[in-house]
């Protein structure tokens, strides 16, 4: 499908994704090897746009595992869907009735029952869940296993049979192969610490906050509508409120999202009222946001001397100690 | 190729990196599909397969180009360039042939040599001069740029300028034209560079195979771990600060594993009813209430010099675990009791940290008093334990012969659920008296505990809170 490494940027761009050279060879390779990408990183730098990017440039279905703490088997793969059982059963009574009526004794009666088990049993009983559906899907598709680290450890330790095989055993109807191996995409916010047979399974990549110039890419690429100063200056400050020593950092969807607010708003300048009204859809915590102020404050008093939006995070530091 | 990424790899593992045999076939089997013309994707193919954790990416960063390393632009021959006349390219090869006799030591005329008629020596003469070299076995990377200075003065480098300078005027004399002496300087001089480049690769490479041979890996983790508080220099104190945080993840999901096997206790009646719909109301599937055991927490730390390391930690470690636990008050004494859960309430637990630790200093030595701050919290604070409360106390029990207060102790005692003493004196040395803090008082309070714990390593320290959260502890 994609020849190059050049390739796979170019169709990622296509899908408004903008690839540095690291995520896209190891898409690639991805592909290419046919083993899983562990994607880690910060919350909010498009780890899950990538496989959603990925779908879309290589016209795959995409199917979508969220974890969670507690999420087992038969969420993730596959369970049997027992009211149907049942309902059939109860609507095939006067069939059974039919089968087992002139049986002679309990035994021979059971055993009957027995030899038609795999009607009950069958694929059609199946409720396939997302790992399953990606498994014996016909055509080839994108798994993205989402925020693996908030799954159990057990869930994952489960995982590396399906990731390593590209296969599941289901007790009834015995192991099923995937038709074609589905690209996958694990991420994780690296609130825990992965196991190395996982680790050692996937292709790795971490990806960080992008830099200025690559951010401001992914906002006119995204939000056109922004003027080109406008943008730039907005994206220097979040890059600027990613120094700040914060509990949460601004993440790139964030990013997108202020921009967004300040097109809405019809904004022609970033001054500080705008700043103050918009702020808090950048930062998530009231004790982000005073710190900031405070240091948009400290830094506005600063622009005056340097000339520059103040780039200073620890002079910050140092000036709120006195407040 | 394939050698060097073989090499490459064992060269990793000696920098600490697990590379599994898996991962090198991968390594391998990537880079024959991405090809190794542009050497950004050849070095971002490389990481992809290798490097699967943050952590290692600095150890990748340095050694990639110590063994793929900007191959400096091929070297050029002095002179080359087309400026020169017959003679003039005659009489440069004659005075070289004579100064290179006349040079010494051996490896200097070598190395005047490649540089004055553009042969590249290759890796191995290179290494084989380096050989010869009594260098000392150095094989922390910290020490590379310094071995490096240190081989190139040993070989003399910096006498090839000299030497250059020489010839540059011998040619002058001989009547050769500005302009050609000026391209044979400018390409001698790039080439020097180039050597400059390559031995300094092979310095690097040369200090990480030593390293493997001594199986002399860079601390990891786990010596970290076991190292004890007060044997750490601050570079580990650093680490061992951010590994605190990855410790508390892991003690999280043990946690919740722990939680999870509890498959016993009250019945989850709402919850039978819902599993069980879908079998037409027939409990087959039992749930039970899940038993969360969250502790809450009163933490009395001794501040004193000797404390000050280990109890940084405990509190890190405890506010990275906030999320299991319901509620935390926390303490801090020297010779008197202070109330510290409002830094922590008020900023991130590094500064708040930092804070109290600049805020509490010890008043004049031998000043630390447990027995008057265990009376000053039970005559203020004592309202804040109660039957749920587990009371954990950080501290060596050395008390300056002042009166151990143990009535205060015992009155603590009596209303939390446990107490739990952490000391990071080894046992043999509780109750004994030593001349630094005189009395040590853990004998007398041991008793009244329902556990101590020997805490002298970030192990131990896990160890110990990982214990607080089982249900006996």
């Amino acid at each position: 499908m994609f020849n190059t490494i050049g390739d796979v940027r170019t169709g990622l761009s296509t899908q408004q994704y903008i690839a540095t050279d690291d995520i896209s060879t190891a898409m690639f390779l991805a592909d290419r090897l046919g083993k899983p990408l562990l994607t880690e990183g910060p919350a909010g730098v498009g780890k899950t746009e990538l496989s959603k990017a990925w779908a879309g440039a290589t016209g795959r279905e995409l199917i979508r595992l969220q974890c969670y703490e507690g999420l087992d088997e038969t969420k993730a793969l596959y369970e049997w869907e027992y009211a149907k059982q049942l309902l059939y059963t109860q609507l095939l009574r006067d069939k059974l009735g039919e089968v087992l009526g002139d049986a002679a004794t309990l035994r021979e009666a059971a055993d009957r029952l027995a030899s038609e088990e795999e009607v009950f049993f069958s694929e059609r009983f199946l409720l396939p869940r997302p790992l399953l559906r990606a498994i014996t899907s016909d055509k080839p598709v994108v798994l993205l296993i989402d925020e693996i680290d908030r799954a159990d450890a057990e869930f994952e330790a489960f995982l590396l049979e399906v990731l390593s095989d590209f296969q599941v055993s289901v007790p009834e109807l015995g192991t099923l192969k995937a038709k074609h191996t589905p690209t996958v995409i694990l991420t994780s916010n690296n609130t825990r610490e992965l196991s190395e047979a996982l680790k050692r399974r996937c292709l790795y990549i971490f990806i960080d906050y992008p830099d200025l110039e690559s951010e401001l890419r992914i906002v006119q690429l995204k939000v056109p509508g922004l003027a080109p100063k406008l943008a730039r200056q907005a994206v220097e400050m979040v890059q600027l409120l990613r120094d700040l020593d914060l509990k949460k950092h601004p993440s790139v969807s964030e990013t997108l999202d202020w921009a967004r607010a300040l097109v809405a708003l019809n904004t022609r300048a970033l001054d500080q009222k705008t700043i103050d009204n918009t702020l808090s859809v950048l930062l998530k915590y009231q004790s982000d946001l005073q710190r900031a102020k405070r240091a948009m404050e400290g830094g506005s008093g600063r622009r005056k001397e340097r000339g520059s939006l103040g780039s200073d995070p620890r002079g910050f530091e140092g000036l709120d100690r006195y407040n | 190729m394939d050698d060097r990424i073989v090499n490459f790899i064992a060269g990793l593992r000696a920098a600490g990196v697990r590379v599994s045999v898996a991962e090198s076939v991968d390594a391998l089997r990537a880079i024959e599909q991405a090809g190794i013309q542009d050497k950004d994707l050849f070095r971002a193919a490389l990481q992809t397969t290798l490097v699967k954790d943050p952590q290692a990416v600095p150890a990748f960063q340095r050694l990639f180009p110590l063994y793929f390393g900007s191959d400096a632009p091929p070297m050029q021959q002095p002179g080359g360039g087309g400026s020169m006349s017959e003679e003039e390219q005659q009489m440069l090869q004659q005075m070289l042939q004579q100064m290179l006799a006349e040079m010494s030591p051996e490896q200097l005329a070598e190395l005047f040599e490649a540089m004055m008629r553009g042969q590249q020596p290759t890796n191995e003469q290179i290494r084989d001069m380096l050989g010869q070299l009594p260098l000392p076995p150095m094989t922390h990377p910290y020490y590379q740029e310094w071995m490096t200075r240190r081989a190139m003065r040993q070989m003399q480098f910096a006498r090839l300028d000299q030497a250059l300078q020489e010839l540059l005027e011998q040619l002058r004399e001989a009547g050769m034209s500005e302009e050609a002496l000026q391209e044979i300087a400018e390409a001698a001089q790039q080439n020097q560079q180039a050597l400059a480049e390559q031995i300094a690769r092979q310095v690097g490479q040369q200090m990480i195979e030593q390293a493997q041979a001594e199986g002399m890996r860079p601390q990891s983790m786990d010596q970290l771990m076991d190292r004890p508080f007060e044997h750490l220099t601050p570079d580990e104190t650093k680490d061992l600060r951010t590994l605190v945080n990855r410790l508390a993840a892991r003690l999280r999901s043990r946690m919740a594993l722990r939680q999870r096997r509890g498959k016993s206790g009250t019945l989850d009646a709402k919850g039978t009813i819902r599993t069980n719909l879908r079998f037409g109301g027939v409990p087959l599937i039992v749930r039970h209430r899940r038993r969360h055991l969250k502790p809450r927490l009163v933490v009395i730390c001794d501040l004193s010099i000797s404390m000050r390391p280990i109890a940084g930690f405990m509190l890190l470690l405890i506010y990275a675990l906030q999320d299991q636990i319901s509620r935390t008050r926390s303490f801090a004494f020297i010779d008197d009791l202070h109330d510290v859960s409002v830094d922590f309430a008020q900023c991130r637990t590094e500064r708040a940290i930092e804070q109290i630790q600049e805020r509490i200093r010890p008043p004049r030595s031998y000043a630390t008093d447990l027995g008057n701050s265990l009376g000053t919290f039970v005559q203020d604070y004592c309202g804040c334990v109660d039957h749920r409360t587990t009371v954990i106390v950080l501290g060596d029990a050395r008390n300056n012969e002042n009166d151990p207060n143990l009535e205060a102790f015992s009155q603590i005692r009596r209303r939390a659920r446990r107490i739990v003493w952490f000391n990071p004196e080894p046992p043999s040395m509780w109750g004994r008296y030593d001349p630094g803090s005189l009395s040590s008082d853990m004998l007398k309070y041991m008793p009244m505990c329902d556990s101590v714990h020997h805490v002298s390593t970030m192990r131990d320290l896990a160890a110990a809170i990982d214990h607080l959260f089982t249900r006996r502890g």
